[in-house]
């Protein structure tokens, strides 16, 4: 390849870039902007708070306080929606795993072998990750009418230095 | 296999390849928040730059892949001097493509020494945890541009000149 080629090419992608760059700011320049200004937490914060209330309307949320209120007073079960090898790794204790992969046969699963009525605690890993919501939702689809999805995750729980088990 | 087949098949690969970019690059373009998101879980880059990789990133995918299918298609146009270059979209589109997939394989390495276990947020068709099978699909990646970037500057002149004599038979 010739050097002329070779400049000429180098030339063209650094324009497709600030092609790109331009492009990107003039569609996301909010986003771009509560970023550099230190705000891009409380916009992300917001915009999956809006995002969840319409995706996951009608599925009840609860707080790290309220999560933990209920475990004490052993009022529900808990269900682990992360992996297996995380919940193996340390779970809330009592918990259930109901891995993803397992969604799509949960029919058949013992948990919907249990009362209907029985107060279920979905929780994944974080507060970013929405496979609690999503389980939750499609446990109160399968029929279970008291169901929460506590948002924190288990992160929020394992900081709070509150109870955890290890299945390993 | 012959230049005319082989030349087909580099195409193919190319537009299927840009196609790939395109589409993940669409859908972060349609989900900005979602993917700044998976971008601060990395905790690679400060919170002020994290909105502008957000926003740009999906958008150097999708114009590297629009360029690379262009490039493909517009190959077998009939007047080579016209504008732009031929040649000239294929390899800038591989050579954004190729920086962008060598970007997230060191990303991803980084990650998981780091033993973070986080969305990776860079799956094809699913959601998947930073981990070995992701940096393999980022290493394919790159082999394929690498690939077709080789073809293009150590095969694509000689490919031109063998078969410029048979279409100015035509």
């Amino acid at each position: 390849m010739t050097r002329v080629t070779w400049r000429r090419d180098l030339t063209w992608t650094i324009g497709l870039l600030g092609l790109a760059v331009i492009l990107g700011l003039m569609f996301h320049w909010p986003l771009v902007q509560a970023s550099l200004r230190g705000n891009l937490t409380a916009l992300l914060d917001q915009k999956r708070q809006e995002r969840r209330e319409v995706q996951f309307q009608g599925v009840k949320t609860l707080d790290l306080a309220q999560a933990y209120q209920i475990w004490q007073e052993q009022k529900a079960l808990f269900v682990d929606a992360r992996e297996a090898k995380e919940y193996q790794e340390l779970h809330v204790q009592g918990a259930v795993n109901v891995p993803p992969e397992t969604w799509e046969g949960l029919a058949a699963s013992e948990l919907m072998k249990m009362d209907r009525m029985r107060e279920l605690v979905v929780y994944c890993s974080q507060e970013s990750c929405d496979d609690a919501l999503k389980l939750a939702k499609k446990l109160r689809a399968a029929g279970f009418s008291r169901v929460m999805a506590f948002t924190g995750g288990f992160r929020a729980w394992d900081e709070a230095g509150y109870p955890a088990d290890t299945s390993r | 296999m012959s230049v005319s087949v082989m030349r087909f098949v580099s195409s193919g690969v190319g537009i299927v390849l840009g196609g790939l970019f395109v589409y993940v690059g669409v859908q972060k373009h349609l989900a900005p928040y979602e993917f700044a998101e998976a971008i601060q879980a990395y905790q690679l880059l400060p919170s002020s730059l994290v909105g502008l990789v957000a926003a740009t990133l999906s958008w150097i995918e999708i114009v590297s892949g629009i360029s690379l299918i262009l490039g493909c298609l517009l190959r077998h146009r009939r007047f080579s001097n016209s504008f732009p270059p031929d040649g000239i979209l294929r390899r800038s589109g591989l050579l954004l493509i190729l920086g962008q997939a060598l970007l997230f394989v060191v990303v991803l390495l980084i990650t998981m020494a780091r033993g973070l276990k986080i969305d990776c947020g860079c799956g094809l068709f699913f959601q998947r945890q930073v981990g070995l099978e992701s940096v393999l699909e980022d290493v394919l990646l790159l082999g394929v541009a690498g690939w077709l970037y080789w073809r293009e500057v150590k095969i694509g002149g000689r490919e031109e000149e063998s078969l410029t004599p048979v279409q100015s038979k035509l």
